[in-house]
C-alpha cells in the first residue's frame, strides 16, 4: 500500500515556517515495503505525522492517501477494518489499558484477527525480555516495560505499515535493538513497511529512506 | 475481555439507585394498567345492557291515582330529547306461562312468572344467540340476576352446591305456555343475565308467537320503557326522568359512579407511574452516559486499534438490555404478588373483578422495555461516534 502525503499542512503548524525538504506543504510518496526514519526535533510535528497518517485527526490542508484514496473519505467502519488489516500504530503515550494485564492487552489485540497464538506472543515477550509480566497489570509496569509491551501489541496484526512516533524512548540501546530487530523481522516477513518516528537516535539501523520535518 | 474492560469499574451504588427506581416504576405502570382495565370492564359482560341504558317506570303516587301506563306521545316526547339516543316500549307477556328447571342435575323448581322483550338494539348478545322462530326447541333467555341469587338460596337450603353464571347456562329450562284449553312446552336455555331488569328476557318472536297463539285478548299496556343516552350527558336523564317523575333501578348507576373513583384513582397512579418510568429510564441513560464519558480513554483506544465502532456500540446495548431485562423480570415478579393482593382487598371487599392477567399491561411493559432499549442504542451510537 503506497503512501502519499499529498502538500498537507497540519493546521497548528501552518503559521511555522518549513525546510524546502519538510514533508509539511510538499509531496511525499511513501513507497510500499520501504523502511523509513522520521527524524526530527520536539514540537515539528511529528506526533501530528503519525496520528494524521492513521486518520486519528484531520485537522490539516492537502490530502493524505492509501492506494489514492483520501483518508477523509474512510468511514469508522472502514477505519477499524484498516486500522485490524493494514496499519497499524505504536502510540507515543502507548495507549495501553492500565487495568487490563499484560496477557488481557495483547489478546484484546489480537482476538479482532486471530494472528497468534497465545504461546507465540509469549515468545516475543520473552524475546523482549518481560516474559515474566505476563499475568501483570499493564499500569503498574516501567514505562521501558511498558513500552515494550505496546510494540508488541502493534505487532500482533497483519500489516502494511507500522506506524510508531518515538517507540524506544525510554528504552536502553540493548532492548531498542531488541525490538528492532523484532519489527524489522516482522515487518519484514510481512513484505511490509514502517516509518519510525525519533529525537535524533538512528538506533543503528539502515533505513530505506529518510522523512524531514 | 471487553466487558471486563468497559464495565468493570464503574460505580455499581449509583447502578442500583437507577435500577430500583425503574424498577418501582415498572411494577407500579403494569399494576395500574392492569387494575385500570379490570376495573373499566368490572361488570361488562355480565350486564346484557348497555352501560348508559336504564329502563324506567312511572313513580306510583302515594294515592295511586295516576296512570303508571306510558302513551306513544310520552315515549316520541323523551325521544325527541337530544341527549337520548333511543327510547323503546317494553313488551310484556299477556299470557300465561311458568317457568321450571328441567335438569337431573338440580332439583326441580317451578314458578309462574312474566317475561318481557327488550329491542335488540339494546342487548348486547350475538344476534345468532338471541333468534327463535316457531319450530325451534330452545328459547334463548336472559335471566334477572336476583332469580339466579333466589334459586342459589333454594339450592343452598336444599343443601346443593350454588352454581355460577357458567354454569348456569348450562342447565335445562322448560316454559310451560297454557290458555283455558291448550298447554305447550319449551325448552330453555340462559344466554345472560341482566341486574336492570326485573323480569325474564325473551325474543320478541316468541313473545309475539305467545301472545297470539295463548293471549288473552285485551292489549297489554306499556308500563315500562327503555332508555339509553349519551354518555357524556347521562346527568341530563337523571334530570329528565326527576322531572317527568319517572323512576329506576339506580344500583346500575352506583356501579357507574364507583368504576368511575376506582378508574380515577388507578389513573392517577397511572400517570404517576409513567412518569416514574420516564424519569427512571432518564436515569439509566443518564447513568450509561456517565459510564461512557468514565470510558471514553478505552473506547477512544479501542476504535484506535481496530475495533469495529458497532462492536463496542452492541457491547454497551446488550449491557443495558440486560439490565433493563433485569429491571422488567423484577417488575413482573412484585406485581404477581402486588396484583394477588389487591385483588383479594376487591374480593374481601364484595367486588368480584375478573382475576387473569391484562395483555395490555404486559403490552405496556414491553413498549416501555423497547423504548428503553432503543434509547440506550442511540446514547450508545452517539457517545460512541463522538470518541471518533
Amino acid at each position: 500500500m503506497k503512501i502519499i502525503l499529498d502538500h498537507v499542512m497540519p493546521d497548528p503548524l501552518a503559521s511555522m515556517t518549513h525546510s524546502d525538504d519538510s514533508i509539511w506543504g510538499n509531496f511525499v510518496e511513501l513507497e510500499h515495503g520501504k523502511k523509513i526514519v522520521l527524524n526530527a526535533s520536539s514540537g515539528k510535528g511529528k506526533s501530528t505525522f503519525t496520528t494524521s497518517v492513521c486518520g486519528i485527526r484531520n485537522d490539516y490542508t492537502g490530502k493524505i492517501l492509501y492506494d489514492g484514496q483520501d483518508l477523509k473519505s474512510y468511514s469508522p467502519e472502514d477505519w477499524a477494518e484498516i486500522r485490524q488489516k493494514k496499519v497499524s500504530v505504536v502510540f507515543q503515550d502507548l495507549q495501553l489499558f492500565p487495568k487490563l494485564t499484560v496477557e488481557e492487552n495483547l489478546l484484546l489485540k489480537n482476538s479482532l484477527t486471530n494472528t497468534y497464538s497465545a504461546s507465540d506472543i509469549k515468545q516475543m515477550l520473552d524475546h523482549l525480555g518481560i516474559a515474566d509480566k505476563w499475568g501483570q497489570q499493564a499500569g503498574l509496569l516501567s514505562m521501558g516495560q511498558q513500552q515494550r509491551v505496546a510494540i508488541i501489541r502493534a505487532l500482533v496484526q497483519p500489516y502494511s505499515w507500522l506506524i510508531m512516533d518515538e517507540p524506544f524512548s525510554h528504552l536502553d540501546k540493548e532492548n531498542t535493538r531488541l525490538c528492532l530487530e523484532l519489527i524489522d523481522k516482522r515487518t519484514t516477513e510481512q513484505g511490509a513497511g514502517f516509518v519510525l518516528t525519533t529525537l535524533g537516535d538512528y538506533h543503528d539501523f539502515n533505513y530505506d529512506q529518510e522523512l524531514k520535518l | 475481555m471487553l466487558n471486563r474492560l468497559l464495565f468493570k469499574n464503574q460505580d455499581r451504588k449509583q447502578l442500583i439507585i437507577a435500577m430500583v427506581g425503574s424498577f418501582l416504576g415498572i411494577t407500579f405502570l403494569v399494576t395500574s394498567i392492569h387494575f385500570l382495565i379490570k376495573v373499566n370492564d368490572f361488570g361488562k359482560g355480565a350486564e346484557i345492557l348497555g352501560p348508559n341504558t336504564i329502563i324506567v317506570q312511572k313513580k306510583v303516587s302515594m294515592f295511586g291515582m295516576s296512570s303508571t301506563t306510558f302513551s306513544d306521545s310520552e315515549i316520541e316526547k323523551i325521544r325527541s330529547e337530544k341527549f337520548i339516543i333511543d327510547v323503546k316500549p317494553i313488551t310484556s307477556n299477556n299470557f300465561d306461562i311458568s317457568f321450571q328447571t328441567d335438569d337431573p342435575e338440580v332439583p326441580y323448581f317451578r314458578s309462574d312468572l312474566f317475561i318481557q322483550t327488550i329491542d335488540t338494539g339494546f342487548i348486547d348478545v350475538e344476534a345468532s344467540n338471541w333468534d327463535w322462530k316457531e319450530g325451534d326447541t330452545i328459547v334463548p333467555i336472559i335471566m334477572p340476576r336476583d332469580f339466579i341469587v333466589m334459586m342459589n338460596t333454594f339450592m343452598s337450603a336444599q343443601g346443593i352446591p350454588q352454581v355460577s353464571d357458567e354454569l348456569a347456562k348450562q342447565i335445562n329450562f322448560k316454559f310451560t305456555l297454557s290458555d283455558e284449553k291448550n298447554k305447550e312446552w319449551v325448552d330453555a336455555r340462559i344466554v345472560g343475565f341482566t341486574n336492570q331488569v326485573s323480569a325474564l328476557l325473551v325474543p320478541n318472536s316468541f313473545m309475539e308467537y305467545g301472545n297470539t297463539k295463548y293471549g288473552k285478548g285485551e292489549e297489554k299496556k306499556v308500563t315500562q320503557i327503555i332508555i339509553s343516552g349519551k354518555e357524556s350527558e347521562f346527568g341530563k336523564v337523571e334530570t329528565l326522568l326527576k322531572n317527568k317523575g319517572l323512576e329506576s333501578k339506580n344500583a346500575q348507576m352506583v356501579v357507574g359512579r364507583l368504576k368511575s373513583i376506582i378508574g380515577t384513582l388507578f389513573f392517577v397512579v397511572l400517570a404517576i407511574s409513567i412518569i416514574a418510568v420516564f424519569v427512571s429510564g432518564l436515569v439509566l441513560i443518564q447513568y450509561l452516559q456517565l459510564l461512557m464519558s468514565r470510558n471514553a480513554y478505552e473506547v477512544r483506544t479501542l476504535l484506535r486499534i481496530g475495533y469495529p465502532p458497532k462492536q463496542i456500540i452492541g457491547k454497551f446495548f446488550k449491557y443495558f438490555t440486560r439490565i433493563f431485562g433485569i429491571v422488567c423480570l423484577i417488575g413482573i415478579g412484585m406485581f404477581i404478588p402486588l396484583k394477588l393482593m389487591i385483588d383479594d382487598i376487591f374480593v374481601s371487599g364484595g367486588i368480584y373483578i375478573d382475576l387473569g392477567f391484562t395483555f395490555e399491561s404486559i403490552g405496556a411493559l414491553l413498549l416501555a422495555f423497547l423504548l428503553f432499549i432503543l434509547s440506550s442504542f442511540l446514547t450508545a451510537k452517539k457517545g460512541i461516534y463522538k470518541e471518533y
